[in-house]
């Protein structure tokens, strides 16, 4: 039983689950798996910089709003082929994610918290009010996407490049984490004047986290809204930052299997409750002071505790193990 | 990112150093480790007042002091968390101040801290191998295609830390979570940190406070050690006399930011102002 539960298994599992998904499921449902995907790349992405370099950070809803944005607007207005747009989208949320770094690499704990919601919010001024670009309030369509010669479905032709994008990213950054970067990370979140004692230039790696976790938010901007087909200002409101937030504590801070199994976890729980938007801030706010209360190490410490094969480079664990 | 105190920008380094030689020591042809007329205040507390300290290559040299003589503080502006107001600090005869500390560790200067700074979340190994941070090459990119070079740089990183512990006697505790540890164990980590890197210089804060006597004669043995096989200068705090008196070639005592007495044991403890900073004006006798 124990071993069946082994990390080798589930992520089988759960890759094979992801790749049947569309060959067996209604539209509806390759959505919300799509959904899931995407939210793994936000939630490894906002890892990387809030549970592993431990900034208080809230631009990540801004930034997947500015991937969602660019990849939707030179899709529409210049007919752009999606991947290029893609791209295009990445591109900018990483440059505008290191506009961000410039100034908060300054800042700390709750003056950075500020600082961050203050730029989430303007960027979400942006996007509802420059009419003659962003369509304001009620967003545009974007056109639809076209997977020829793959497949003739829009719909599974995202989800397959959600699914690969996936599938190389989590990767990549499991490798970035278990290297000097990682280490070098984890060594700011607990102590920046023994980092830098080491030879560490904090400036440098808190940069660097920044950019990274703005390529993860931007390329999941870029598919969510090509997956959507239309882009509006209330997809990237404080109540996605909640969210993104979310997923990681919830998942488990510090931890990319954490991240991982946050993300599908909590789309699961967000589409029981479809229905109720409100009690889905409710619900999302509860698990939050939840989690943070009574398993702080998030869902995977209790994997982590209870399988064997769970650990992971630079795990945070409980000392009550 | 340029470096946030320009070379010299500190009142000019040069002039504060050569205003602070002639009341500087006798004359001594290569030191290792030098800061000269080192002056800081936080808020109008002066926390040093022009002192100066000249450690030979190869030295155990103590600092000792009261409560508040500004003992870390020293530590702190040598390895640049302090930038000082006047005054300026020499690594083998090249001026390090102005430098980032990140830059200062990459010179050859480590540091242990007074309560002890091991990161929560790794294992001892990783926690040692992060002091090898500023010896390694990998790049990001490189890092996150897990390049070969980098798996041989993480290989040749993982040795040369588990070498350190060994010696440091903690090589079983490689794989534990860093924090779970005693407080001893904790401490020797710490140094293992430090030392990984293969610093010429050490700085420690109280390498052996809080520790048992049977754990303070094993620091003794380790610090002789390391200088004997490493070549390694040190430069520490402690308050354990008998740490203190046992291992160091010489000591240095501050007292309210001021050097009161720089000497070997036998000269420190036969001074007069020593005495009275320890124990108080009265003992005039």
């Amino acid at each position: 039983m124990r071993r069946l539960f082994s990390r080798r298994n589930v992520v089988a599992a759960g890759l094979v689950f992801f790749a049947v998904l569309p060959f067996v499921a209604n539209p509806y449902v390759i959505f919300i798996g799509n959904l899931a995907l995407m939210y793994i790349l936000l939630s490894v992405g906002l890892n990387m910089l809030l549970g592993y370099a431990g900034q208080l950070a809230f631009a990540h809803a801004a930034l997947f709003g500015v991937g969602a944005y660019t990849t939707g607007l030179l899709k529409l207005e210049l007919d752009l082929h999606y991947g290029l747009a893609l791209v295009a989208g990445v591109g900018l949320a990483t440059v505008t994610g290191l506009a961000v770094a410039m100034p908060a690499l300054r800042l700390r704990g709750l003056y950075l918290a500020l600082a961050t919601v203050a730029f989430a919010q303007a960027t979400l001024w942006v996007f509802t009010h420059w009419n003659s670009v962003t369509y304001g309030g009620a967003g545009f369509r974007v056109p639809p996407l076209d997977f020829e010669p793959f497949t003739p479905r829009p719909d599974i032709g995202v989800y397959a490049l959600t699914y690969v994008i996936v599938l190389a990213s989590v990767p990549l950054g499991w490798n970035l984490l278990r290297s000097r970067v990682g280490r070098a990370w984890v060594a700011i979140r607990e102590s920046e004047v023994a980092a830098e004692s080491l030879g560490i230039d904090i400036t440098r790696y808190k940069a660097i986290a920044y950019v990274v976790s703005a390529m993860y938010a931007g390329t999941a901007g870029g598919l969510f809204a090509g997956m959507l087909g239309i882009v509006t200002p209330e997809s990237f409101d404080l109540f996605q930052v909640i969210v993104h937030f979310c997923m990681v504590i919830v998942g488990g801070l510090g931890s990319i299997w954490g991240g991982v199994i946050g993300a599908v976890g909590l789309v699961g729980l967000q589409e029981v409750l479809r229905a109720f938007r409100h009690l889905q801030e409710i619900a999302f706010g509860g698990l939050i002071l939840f989690t943070v209360l009574v398993i702080p190490g998030g869902a995977v410490s209790l994997l982590k505790r209870y399988l064997p094969g769970w650990k992971e480079p630079l795990r945070r664990t409980e000392h009550d193990e | 990112m340029s470096e946030s105190i320009p070379p010299g920008g500190n009142p000019p380094a040069a002039a504060a150093a050569a205003a602070a030689e002639p009341d500087g020591e006798r004359e001594r042809p290569v030191s290792k480790l030098r800061a000269s007329g080192i002056s800081i205040s936080f808020g109008g507390l002066k926390a040093l007042d022009s002192v100066s300290i000249d450690v030979d290559p190869g030295e155990i040299r103590g600092i000792i002091g009261p409560n508040g003589a500004g003992k870390t503080t020293l530590l702190n502006v040598i390895c640049g968390i302090d930038p000082p107001d006047h005054g300026a600090v020499w690594l083998d005869e090249q001026p390090i101040n102005g430098l980032k500390t990140s830059q200062i560790a990459d010179r050859g200067i480590g540091r242990t801290f007074q309560t002890t700074k091991l990161f929560k979340g790794m294992t001892v190994l990783e926690n040692v191998m992060t002091g090898l941070h500023g010896k390694m090459r990998a790049s990001p990119l490189a890092a996150a295609f897990s390049m070969r070079s980098v798996l041989r740089e993480e290989a040749e990183a993982a040795r040369r830390a588990r070498e350190v512990l060994e010696f440091v006697r903690m090589l079983e505790f490689a794989d534990d979570e860093a924090t779970s540890l005693s407080f001893g164990q904790q401490r020797l980590v710490e140094i293992a940190r430090a030392l990984v890197s293969e610093p010429q210089v050490l700085l420690l804060d109280e390498p052996a406070v809080g520790l048992s006597l049977t754990r303070v004669a094993e620091v003794d043995e380790l610090l002789r050690r390391i200088r004997r096989e490493r070549g390694v200068t040190i430069l520490m705090i402690e308050h354990v006399i008998r740490l203190v008196m046992g291992v160091c070639d010489r000591i240095t005592v501050l007292n309210s930011g001021r050097k009161i007495a720089d000497g070997t044991a036998e000269e420190v403890m036969a001074d007069r102002e020593v005495a009275e900073a320890y124990l108080g004006a009265e003992l005039d006798a």
